[in-house]
This record gives structure tokens, sequence and C-alpha cells, in this order.
């Protein structure tokens, strides 16, 4: 009885804790359960000293690790809040690795779920997803407590099962305690779950030689395909569902996107059985040349073959973490550029680009369809067809358009969320960060061509930690089959009524008002951006996406090098240089003769980039840089203090802010009046409407440079990149002189 | 060409701005033929192959409406507009230029006293080739490159390309090549010739000789005050023949003491004043190395000198000597006489080492970037290829230098005394990159001019020697980029603070285009004496004459003026990058996106279109109700108040 009381205590405890918080409205549904807690922990802020570490009390819930400061900290100004998680506070599903140590002792240890812990731990070390190191100090606490908790923060991290995540409590609560309130409100993402959303897709793209099938209705043909899929007509139902059983996991091919030109981008997965793929290839190509306006030919492109696989990009992924986050920043200093070198992160995702290039080139120079074909089709297929729209068709390049991509060609496509993502934490083999490598891509992108989209790098940002909060539908499944079974079997246990729709009951990411407040989420909005929506469209008009079109050389010859090694040949043939006679020489040797693609996109260089058309990312080396807000945003020493994009930013913002505050007064004058009544003097729109972060400044604004104003902006490094590097054992060395983030094998074999 | 008729002004700016070099080439004619009042760019540049560095080019900047009467067919002519007094020495058809991104291009080519001129009729658009004979650092004849006997030359250039040309054998013996020709054009000094400048007449509406005014500077520092003053000892170069006339000297140490400091440092150089901090008086004061040599000499006027330097600034009662060198380098010189201070001697003072290479190790560095970028970059291995050419570890530690200097004078209100050897390459990049992170007004346009007038032409650095205007002899040993490296230093701090600056990424490559150009003579001789003797002012045109009779140009239209705010940058490889706007673009694959300032630009002209149409609206509301209701009379109908913005 006692320990019950306790609990309920615990609980109400937590519940006006909770209640403090400034967002309560929002916070609400967010109450999760506490498992344990510990207090007069320290929360270590800067590795120099301690004096300024905040003490608290340090939580486990169900969802997330807290840490509730004594004091409450100085408000932060202008920064990115979350409406469900505090300054303090990881999501469960955010830690990558839980590692307790004991100073005095010299040990430590890796937590699992379900392990023992023989010392008391000193500290606490969080490795979060989001690149975040955490650090917390148990000088002052109790040692049996401190060792509870470390022990349920571990165990926690570890969910048996994927029911057993927060977002189907969560989810459940938030729809029955406040139906309506912010249901579907700006959701005008197209979830592709139903055949009208296909059908504008369709239309849109003047597609008509293509139609919506339904032979995968409830799953019955592949449960890795959506319900709903795209195909030539000349192809029959009957056919498709005879083909299908060639296909792996029988997936036959989905059509991505059409060119204005008629030409189709597919995509599909590899035929298992090699006695009938001759068979089956001539049909699928045939039907795809019939449904070309022009009847072009069709050209495969094998992404297994010129790219590299998941296995690669993950520990690419982790080396480029490795050295941004965890090697100690002076010492990584002298070989950083060899390092971001060797991790091949940059590498790889200029191979995506590269690529994709590539495949632009087809599509739009040679006017011919393209398959992309990879063993499942739900991996390099899904970055290499979302970027390949990206550059072609300006709708994607807007926020719906970009999160309708994102639908379509990951979440519908079957991309496996909760395997890459590794949510369970059950196997490492299968996780790879193929989203974020996408997300990288679309940033370099964006560097390149700051005004073609609508959405900023924060976005981009928010968007890659999203994952890694459990609470929506869109990565939290592997298959559109699974994602379906789960939420019928969630709507069932939490008796929401049936016919209900599922982005009421258990929202996507998309519908970003789950987690920032309307004002936050104009740090979302490009000032920049010139298209539909934004503050300076050339003269009112969007253009089309449709280039004037050229006859490019006669020449054409050699367009097999794509599929052979995907990848141009390099210019390394190159001689290093001495004497001048040789420095020249070989710069002539150096002139190779032009492939009808290089010339393509030689061409299209020469010419001035319309925002609103096609777009082709220069993939030269040189420009291809590492994603700073992403990779160093919680690196202090490398915050510039009153610099960083973010001051472009905000005097960009303002001036957008400006204008829409003169085209509201425009729309006002021009509005309906009494013929007689003077009108009244216009004012801007109301503050909630306004699209730019920053308002437009007036001249008592303050002179100098805000203080949040950082390169890590809308982020702060304070207290979240914790390394024991300048005082104490550098963590590397802690860990078995591991030089890789903690490989599974150290989780495996770690006993003390 | 294609020409994107559909878009509105607006957009047709912007779509000029890159117009393959026909236009832009056609363009620079335009705004000469009516030259009369409007400041005409001359074409530093060239603008190789087609896309190329088209943002960069002057050529390729100047108003769309001259473009749009010239499009047509200006390219039909075969020959460069000239400028004042720029005359053909020579033509030859049938010349071979060996692009390295294109291919082989046969065309013409005329060289006069400024240029050469390549076109080639056969591409559409026609190929231009435009290079101001001062970005040659040498010319090579090559032998023949082909059984067929042709005669090849190769031109390295100072601004990170190399060309090559090549002719058949000429008949004629006794005729020159026309490379020959080029040859004694591009190295005018060599061959007992004038350097182009002195040539030009261009008349702009800007005087850029009047932007600096040594005393006015200090004036606007606050000097002279209780502890500083304007000296004339050096009036007539006696004291020290580098030094400019005008010096800011502590005020209790007479003009004759300040002649025996002089025999105690290096090739006079004393420490003189650059700048102080307005609020805290502490000040960054330069100076060479002190004569110490191997016995350990010591100066007690120097000793003293340097305590008052320390006593002008109550707020501390220390004193930081910053040494570029590294210390090995410094211990180095003892043996030439030179060195540096032992804190015994100078007591108080604290002696910092700053690990900056030397002429010689920045000269080798960029040999090897060049190796690296031009003309193309390798597929793989880029990032390792960059980190072993050191460049931008050579960037790191100058800015690394900069920023503590700053940062003493700005955190630790002490004063600083900053020498390297001679104190006119590292000094020169210390002290005048310290200013730009402590001064606000060195990042206006005027401001930066000022600074380049003041911390690097009047306090001598070497420009003639380091550059080697005119001068066949490209093995110089004194030539370096010592210049280049403080301006790729200027563009990184650009890159941390992009609303810092008034001045735009064009301007840095304008300056550093002219650098070589002999357009200008702001860049020519070794010290202000020099330049005084040879009536560098009275003779030829100020590089800031050209640049602030079109401002807008150079202006970043993101700039803020915050007042009292001093740059900290991160001085760390993750925020430091290659200047590929500069060291790549030759290459016509890389083509400057979308720039921001441009879209910025547009919506600074949509917001005046706006405004105006508000404005009329409320005239009209304004009118009509005064006419219909006298009640409501002064009805406050508050506008929106522009923002300051810079176009």
């Amino acid at each position: 009885l006692h320990q019950h009381c306790c609990k309920i205590f615990t609980f109400a405890y937590y519940l006006l804790l909770l209640l403090m918080h400034v967002n309560v409205q929002s916070k609400k549904h967010c109450k999760s359960i506490v498992v344990n807690e510990v207090n007069f922990v320290r929360k270590c802020i800067s590795a120099e000293s301690n004096q300024d570490d905040p003490w608290g009390k340090l939580i486990c819930t169900n969802f997330k690790v807290s840490f509730i400061p004594q004091e409450a900290p100085p408000k932060q100004k202008s920064q990115l809040s979350h409406l469900l998680l505090g300054e303090h506070d990881i999501p469960l599903t955010c830690l990558e690795q839980v590692v307790t140590v004991n100073d005095t002792k010299g040990k430590k240890k890796v937590l699992g779920s379900n392990q023992k812990l023989k010392f008391n731990p000193t500290e606490l070390i969080l490795y979060c997803k989001d690149l975040r190191i955490i650090r917390f100090c148990f000088d002052e606490a109790g040692p049996e407590s401190a060792r509870k908790v470390c022990l349920a923060i571990a165990h926690y991290s570890h969910p048996a099962d994927l029911q057993l995540l927060f977002g189907f409590e969560y989810q459940g609560r938030r729809y029955h305690e406040c139906k309506g309130d912010y249901i579907v409100g700006g959701m005008q993402t197209p979830i592709f779950d139903r055949p009208s959303d296909w059908d504008r897709e369709i239309k849109r793209t003047s597609a008509s030689e293509w139609r919506v099938c339904s032979i995968n209705e409830s799953y019955a043909i592949s449960p890795s395909l959506p319900e709903y899929i795209v195909v030539p007509v000349s192809l029959a139902d009957q056919d498709l569902k005879q083909y299908s059983l060639y296909f792996t996991d029988r997936r036959i091919p989905l059509w991505c996107w059409n060119h204005p030109n008629g030409s189709a981008l597919v995509r599909m997965a590899c035929i298992v059985d090699p006695l009938h793929q001759r068979k089956i290839d001539q049909r699928i190509f045939t039907a795809i040349t019939k449904s070309h306006t022009q009847r072009s030919e069709v050209i495969r492109s094998d992404l297994d073959k010129c790219l590299p696989n998941i296995q690669d990009i993950q520990s690419a992924f982790v080396k480029v973490r490795q050295i941004c986050v965890l090697d100690p920043f002076e010492e990584s200093e002298e070989r950083w550029l060899s390092s971001i070198d060797n991790s091949r992160w940059l590498e790889y995702v200029r191979a995506f680009l590269k690529h994709s290039a590539e495949i632009v080139y087809y599509l739009e120079g040679k006017n011919v369809s393209v398959i992309l074909q990879e063993e499942e089709d739900r991996d390099l297929n899904c970055v290499v067809s979302s970027l390949v729209q990206l550059m072609l068709d300006p709708h994607y390049r807007s926020l719906i358009g970009f999160q309708s991509l994102v639908q379509k060609e990951w979440v519908m496509a079957g991309h496996r969320f909760l395997d890459r993502c590794n949510h369970l934490k059950k196997n490492y083999k299968e996780e790879s960060p193929l989203f974020m490598l996408f997300l990288d891509c679309v940033w370099q992108m964006m560097n390149q061509y700051p005004a073609a989209f609508e959405f900023t790098e924060a976005y981009l940002t928010v968007l890659s930690d999203s994952m890694w909060i459990p609470l929506f539908s869109t990565f939290l499944f592997s298959s559109p089959k699974q994602r379906a079974q789960h939420l019928m079997d969630f709507a069932k246990n939490k008796a929401i009524p049936q016919g209900e729709d599922q982005v009421v009951y258990f929202p996507p990411v998309w519908e970003w008002s789950q987690q920032f407040s309307i004002k936050d989420q104009t740090l979302f909005n490009n000032p920049m951006y010139v298209g539909k929506g934004a503050a300076c469209v050339q003269n009112g008009e969007v253009k089309t996406f449709r280039r004037t079109k050229k006859t490019y050389s006669s020449t054409l010859r050699g367009t097999a090098t794509l599929m052979r090694n995907g990848l141009k040949e390099g210019e390394d043939t190159l001689t290093r240089r001495g004497s001048l006679v040789s420095e020249l020489k070989s710069e002539f040797s150096a002139v190779k003769d032009e492939s009808p693609s290089e010339r393509f996109f030689r061409d299209w260089f020469s010419r001035p980039a319309d925002q609103q058309g096609l777009l082709i990312p220069l993939s030269m080396p040189s420009h291809v840089a590492l994603w700073k807000l992403f990779f160093l945003r919680w690196v202090p020493e490398a915050c510039i203090p009153r610099g960083g994009p973010i001051t472009a930013y905000h005097k960009l913002s303002q001036l957008v802010d400006e204008i829409e505050i003169l085209q509201s007064q425009l729309r006002q004058y021009k509005g309906p009046s009494p013929g007689n009544t003077p009108l009244p003097s216009p004012s801007g729109p109301p503050s909630d409407q306004r699209r730019m972060y920053f308002k437009a400044s007036y001249p008592d604004d303050p002179a100098t440079t805000p203080d949040f104003f950082t390169s890590s902006f809308p982020f702060t490094p304070v207290g979240n990149l914790c390394r024991r590097s300048v005082y104490g054992t550098p963590i590397s060395k802690f860990l078995n002189g591991a030089r890789i983030w903690l490989s599974t094998e150290t989780l495996a074999n770690d006993t003390v | 060409m294609e020409k994107s008729g559909s878009i509105d002004s607006l957009g047709s700016k912007r779509s000029s701005s890159r117009q393959p070099s026909v236009d832009s080439l056609s363009s620079t004619s335009t705004s000469r033929s009516d030259r009369s009042a409007q400041a005409k760019p001359p074409s530093a540049m060239s603008s190789d192959s087609v896309s190329t560095s088209a943002e960069f080019s002057p050529e390729l900047r100047v108003k769309p409406k001259a473009s749009a009467k010239q499009v047509l067919r200006e390219s039909d002519k075969e020959e460069p507009q000239l400028l004042p007094n720029e005359n053909v020495q020579d033509m030859a058809q049938d010349i071979t230029y060996f692009c390295p991104f294109t291919g082989a291009l046969r065309g013409t080519v005329i060289v006069t006293n400024y240029r050469l001129f390549f076109k080639c009729m056969d591409r559409e658009p026609a190929f231009v080739l435009d290079l101001p004979l001062g970005v040659v650092s040498r010319v090579e004849k090559i032998g023949s490159a082909s059984s067929r006997g042709d005669v090849s030359y190769g031109l390295v250039c100072k601004d990170m390309r190399n060309l090559r040309f090549a002719h058949k054998q000429l008949e004629d013996t006794l005729r020159k090549s026309i490379f020959e020709v080029l040859m004694k054009f591009a190295f005018p000094v060599s061959n007992g010739l004038q350097i182009f400048a002195f040539e030009y007449g261009q008349v702009f509406p800007e005087n850029g000789w009047k932007v600096y005014d040594a005393v006015s500077e200090y004036k606007r520092q606050g000097i002279p005050n209780e502890s500083w003053r304007i000296t004339k000892v050096n009036d007539h170069y006696e004291l020290c023949d580098t030094y400019p006339s005008t010096l800011a000297v502590p005020v209790n140490i007479p003009d004759e003491e300040l002649k025996r400091v002089a025999a105690f440092r290096a090739k006079g150089r004393i420490p003189v004043l650059s700048w102080i901090h307005p609020e805290s008086q502490a000040t960054v004061t330069r100076c060479s190395q002190p004569m110490v040599g191997v016995n350990g000499k010591r100066s007690k006027e120097d000793e003293k000198y340097l305590q008052s330097i320390m006593d002008a600034n109550a707020q501390s009662h220390k004193l930081f000597i910053f040494d570029a060198r590294p210390s090995v380098n410094a211990a180095a010189n003892k043996m030439k006489g030179g060195g540096y201070e032992s804190e015994d001697a100078y007591q108080n003072a604290e002696l910092v080492f700053l690990d900056i290479h030397n002429i010689h190790v920045m000269r080798e560095s960029l040999r090897k970037l060049k190796d690296v970028v031009y003309p193309n970059i390798e597929d793989s291995h880029w990032l390792s290829n960059l980190e072993s050419t050191h460049w931008l570890e050579h960037i790191k530690l100058i800015l690394a230098g900069a920023l503590r200097i700053a940062d003493k004078v700005e955190s630790g209100k002490t004063s600083v005394v900053v020498h390297c050897s001679d104190g006119w390459d590292r000094t020169a990049q210390l002290t005048s990159l310290s200013m730009l992170m402590l001064d606000s007004y060195y990042r206006t346009i005027r401001g930066f001019e000022v600074l380049l007038e003041k911390e690097w032409l009047s306090f001598g650095h070497r420009f003639q020697l380091r550059i080697g205007h005119g001068d066949k002899n490209h093995t110089d040993a004194d030539r370096s980029p010592v210049f280049i490296q403080f301006i790729d230093c200027v563009w990184q701090l650009t890159r941390q603070f992009p609303a810092a600056f008034e001045f735009n990424e064009y301007f840095l490559v304008t300056i550093l285009d002219h650098l070589y150009s002999c357009l200008f003579g702001t860049f020519l001789c070794n010290s202000e004496q020099q330049r005084l003797k040879e009536e560098i002012p009275k003779r030829t045109v100020s590089l800031w004459s050209y640049i602030n009779s079109q401002l807008e140009e150079f202006t970043n239209p993101l700039y803020v003026n915050y007042s009292n705010h001093v740059l900290f940058p991160v001085v760390s490889l993750r925020h430091l990058e290659l200047w590929v706007g500069y060291y790549i673009r030759w290459n016509p694959r890389m083509r400057p996106q979308e720039p921001v300032h441009q879209r910025y630009k547009e919506l600074l002209a949509k917001r005046a279109e706006l405004q105006k149409r508000v404005d009329e609206l409320q005239r009209e509301v304004t009118n009509r109700s005064a006419s219909s209701s006298s009640e409501r009379a002064g009805s406050p109908t508050r506008s929106i108040t522009p923002v300051q913005t810079f176009v």
C-alpha cells in the first residue's frame, strides 16, 4: 500500500511540475508516467568548470528523460521551443546509447534493457540520435536512486514492442481529451492513402496514360506497397497480379512522376525469378513505352550497382558524427578536412545528387522514361526518386509539395522507417540514416539555390529531429500494411469510432501544431522563396517548370555509362605536374570529349537558372559542403556568436514582412468599401497570419545584434554537448579506445 | 543564344547578369560609347569560356539596358573595345587556344599595351578571352607540341590560371611571334616600358586618391589625445623610408628619442599606433623586430618606449607583444641581428608567438592550391587534397592571431604590439584583420579602403615586390600572396558575419583583380615615399575612383550597422572554407548560383513599388476624407516606416 501511495504521490507531483511549464495547454496530453527519479543531480553544461551547472531532479518516464532544474533557468528568448518537450527533455526513442560511469573506480558500462549494474554510477552520459551528448553527475545524489534511474532509462529506451512507444498512449489521450482542438488544421499534405490523392498527381503532371490501380486494396498483393498505386493504362489488373509473383515482396513497378514531355519516372523492385526476368522486363518496358506520349524508349538504372549500400551509408554517418560531435574539438582540428573526407559522407551525398542529376538528364534531356531499380525498392529508390522530382518539379519545393513527396516516395512507398531508425534497438544491422542522407541532399540543393525552396534549413533540421519523437505516424512503421494494422488495433483499443480518419486520431508529423506554436512554425518559411505564395512572384505569375526545349547535339553516343557504373568516370587520370611543359600538356589532355550528359549539364549551367524550373545541383566536390546547422549546432566551440546565416535571414525576413504588410494594406484599400465613407486606415495583417519570424523593424529597435543570433540558431549548444575532453578522461578513450561511436559489440560484450 | 524574354524587369536584370560573354563584352562597349558622364567599368578580367564567373566579371555587371541594345552582333566585330590610350600592338589569326574546359578553339589574338584579346567565332556564342597583361606571370615557348610543327606558348597567370596557345611555325623567320610581342608588353618594367596605369587616363566622378588622409583618420580615432601625438619626424622619410610621413606615437617620447628607437628596430620601423579603442584606450601598435642579435643587445630607449605605450592605457598594467612568427624563426633571426623582445628586458610585457609562416611558405602553399583546383578538381579526395596544400591552415593561423589581438584589446583592455621580422607582411595582415574585427568603420566600403591605404599601402607592404608588376622575373623569391591571403581572411569573416560588412564578395574579387591588372595606380610601388616620388596620385587613377563611382555594384544589401559590434569569428576549419568564388571561378562548371544579394535587391524593388502604390492610395483616401468630412481631420495613417536599407 505504501508503495502504491508513493507512486500516486510521484505522479501527482510530476503533474504539478508539468503544469508549471509554460505551455501547459499543449503539454497536458503529454502526461507520461514517471518510472523513476533522483534528486540533487547536476547537469553538466560546460566542460571547463561546473560552477554554472544547474542542479535538479532527473526523471525517467515512459516517454522521456527529463531534468527539472531547481531554479527556473532564465527564459531563452526567441529560441525554438517545443510544445511537448522541455529544454532538458530527451524522448526515450532519441537515445542512442546510455552509458554509466563510475569515476572513482574507473568503471563504465553501456546499459541495455534489463541489465544489472554492479557499481553505483557517478555519471550518466546519454548519447542521442539527434547528436546531442548529455551528461549528468550524481556527486550529491543518493547512489541507489541514481543507479535505479540509470537502469530505468536504459530499460525504457529499449521497448520490447512497438505498441509500447509513447505515441500509442499519447495520441489516444489527445484524441479523446481535445477532440477537435487542432484537428487537421493546417493539414493539407496529401497522405496518398486514397485514390483521389493519386488522381490529383496524375492530373497535375498530365500523366494521361497512367491510371490508379486498386489491386493492392487491403494489401492483397504486397504488404509494403500502398493500397493504391499508379500503373500504365495498358496493363490490366489481371496482368499485374500475375507479374507481381515475380517481384521481390511482390512489388510491381510504381509510377512516381511524369515529365511534361511525356517521360515517366518509375520505381521497381528486382525480379526474383531469373527464368522470367526477360519476359517480365519486356512486358513492363513495353507498357511504359506505350504510356509515353511519344512512345520513347525506357531506360533502367540499377541503383544497387552504382550507389553505396545502406551499410556504407550507416558507417559513413557514424564516422562523420564521431568527427563532428565526439572527437575533442581542438585535437580533431588539424586533420578536420581529411577526416571529413575519409568518413565518405559527403562523397555519398554527392553520389546521390550526381546520380539523380543523371536521371534528370534522361527524363528531361533525352525525353525517355526511367525505371529506378533496387533489390527491394524501399531504400535507395526513395532517395533518388525524391531527389529527381525535387530537381524537376518546383511543386515539390513548396512546403506542402515537399511533405507530399516524402509521403509518396518514402512513407507510402514502404521505406522501413521502423527498422532504419531502429526505434526498438533490436537489429543494428538494419539501421541506416537514409532519410537523413536525403535531407542532407535537399540541404545541398537549398544551399546552392537559396530562393528555390519555400522552407528553410531549420525546417529540415526539425524534421530530422522529429524522427526521434515517437508520436507521429510518419516514422513509426516499416510498411503501409504495418501502419494500417497498428492503427486499426489502436483505434479499437482506444475506442475511436469506426470510420474516423487516421490522420485525425494518429496524425503524421506534418501536423506541425503538435510540436510548435504558430509563431515558431514561421521559422520554416524562407523569405527568399520565389514561387507560389511568395512575397515576390514575378508579375504574379509562376512559370511552368518546362524549360524551352533545345536540340542537343546530334552526336549522342555512349549513353550506357549510366548503366555501367552510375558515377561518371573521374578525372583522376590527370598526371601530377612538375614542369611547365607537363603542366600545360596535362591540362590539354584533360580535355576529353564531352559525353552527351556532360554537354547537357554544361549547357544548362551556362544559362540563368529559373528558380521555378529545372534545378540541377553543382556536384563538383568543392560544391558539396558539410551541413553545419545539422552537424555542428550542438558544438559550443563551433558556435559563431552574433553571426551565422541567421543574421542574413533576419534582415531578409524583416524586408519580406514589410512587403507583406504593404500587400495587406493594398488589399484593404482595394477591398469593398461603401462609396462615400472614408476607408479605414489600413493596418498590417493580424500577427498570427504573418509569415515571417522576424517582423519589420522600426527605428526604435535595438541597435545591437541580439544575443541569440548565433550560427546554431534556432538551437542552442548550451548543455547539449558535453564531452569529457577538457578534464577527466576523453570519452573516446573511456570506451575501450573505440574510435567509432559505440558499436553494437560494445553493447553486447560489455560487462563489468 | 537563347534569350529569356518573358521575364520582367527584375528577372531580366538577374538573367542579364549571367549572359555569356558576347553580351557582356558588348555591354562594356556600350557604356564606353556613352562614357561621357558615367563611370565605365574597365575590363580587368577576362570572361573565360562562355559561362564563367558571370557574377564577378565587371563586364557582366553592366546595366541591362546597355546589353539589350547591343546584344546584336557586337560579336561580329573582331576587336576589343579599347580603353583610353590603349593601342593595338599586334594581331594574329589562326591561333589555337587550348581551353582546358571546352577543348581547342581557333581564333584571332590581339595584343594591346594593356591586354590580350582572343576571339573564336566558331562557337555560338562566340568565345572571348580578355586578359589584362598584368596578370601574366610568365610566358614560355613550349616547342612543338605536335608533329605539324606548331609553336606553342604557355601563359602562367597570377590569378590561378594557365593558358596555352599555339600557332603555325612562321614562315617569315624575321617576323616575331605575337607572343614575343605580348611578352614585351606583359613585362613593361623589364623592357623599359611604362606600366599601363600611367597611360590610362579615365576620368571618374569620384577621386579615389582623396579617400585616405592620415591626419583625418587619426582624428577619427581621437588622436591626438592626452597620451598620443602626431609626429612629423618622418616627414621626409628620414626616420624610416618605408613608413608613412604621418605617425602617431606616445606623447612623452620626443622626436629625438624616436630616432634612437629607430636604430634598434629593423629598417627603422618603430612601434607606432594603428588603432586605439575609443573607450578603454587600449591600442594596437605595429613595428618591426628589435635588433637583439645573438648577443642579446638591449635598448633603453626602446624599453622606455614600449613602457610608455603601456602607460598610455590606464586600464591595464600589462603589454602584449605578438610576434607573428613561429618562435623558431624568430630565434633564427638573431643570427641576422634581429630577434625578439626578451621578457626580462621588457617588464610587464608578455611575448606571444603566433606561428604564422613566412612569405616563401605561403607562396608554396598557393602554388599547391593552384595544382589542386586548376583546371579541374579531382573527383575523389577533394578535402584531403585541399588539406595537403595547408592553405586553409595558414588562413586559420592568421585569423587566429588577429582574433587573439582583438580579444586582448577588447576583452582584456590591454594594449598590444604586433611585429614580425620587417613588419610589412604578417604584421599588416594581423593589424588590419584585428582592426576589422574591432572597428565597424573598417567594415564599410570607404572604411575598408582607408584600412588598406593605411595599414598596407602607407605602412609599406611591398606590393611591387610581392606581386612583381610588369616584371618578367617570375622566380623572384620576394613574390608572395600575402595580400591575397589577407583578402581571403576578410572573405572568411564575411561568410561568418553576412550582415556585418557593407561590401560584397564582388568588391573583394575586384580588388584582387586590379591588384594584378596594372590599370590603376593603387597597388604600384613599395612605399609611400616611392609613390610620392613616382607621382602616382598625379599620374595614375586610383582603384577607389572606379569603385566609389559605382558603389551599388559593391554593396552588400544585407548590411546592418549594429553599434559596438566586435566580431569574434570562430577560427576553426569547421567554418573556414575555400573561397571557390575566387579560386575556382575559371571553371565553367562552377557557376555562381542565385545569389542571396540579388534576391534581396529584387525584394527591395518590390517593396518600393508597393510603398508607392500604398502611398498613392493613402493620398487618395486622405483627399476624399478631407472633402467629405472635416471632423476626421488629421487621423494619423501610419504607414510602415521603412527600415534602414542600403541599395
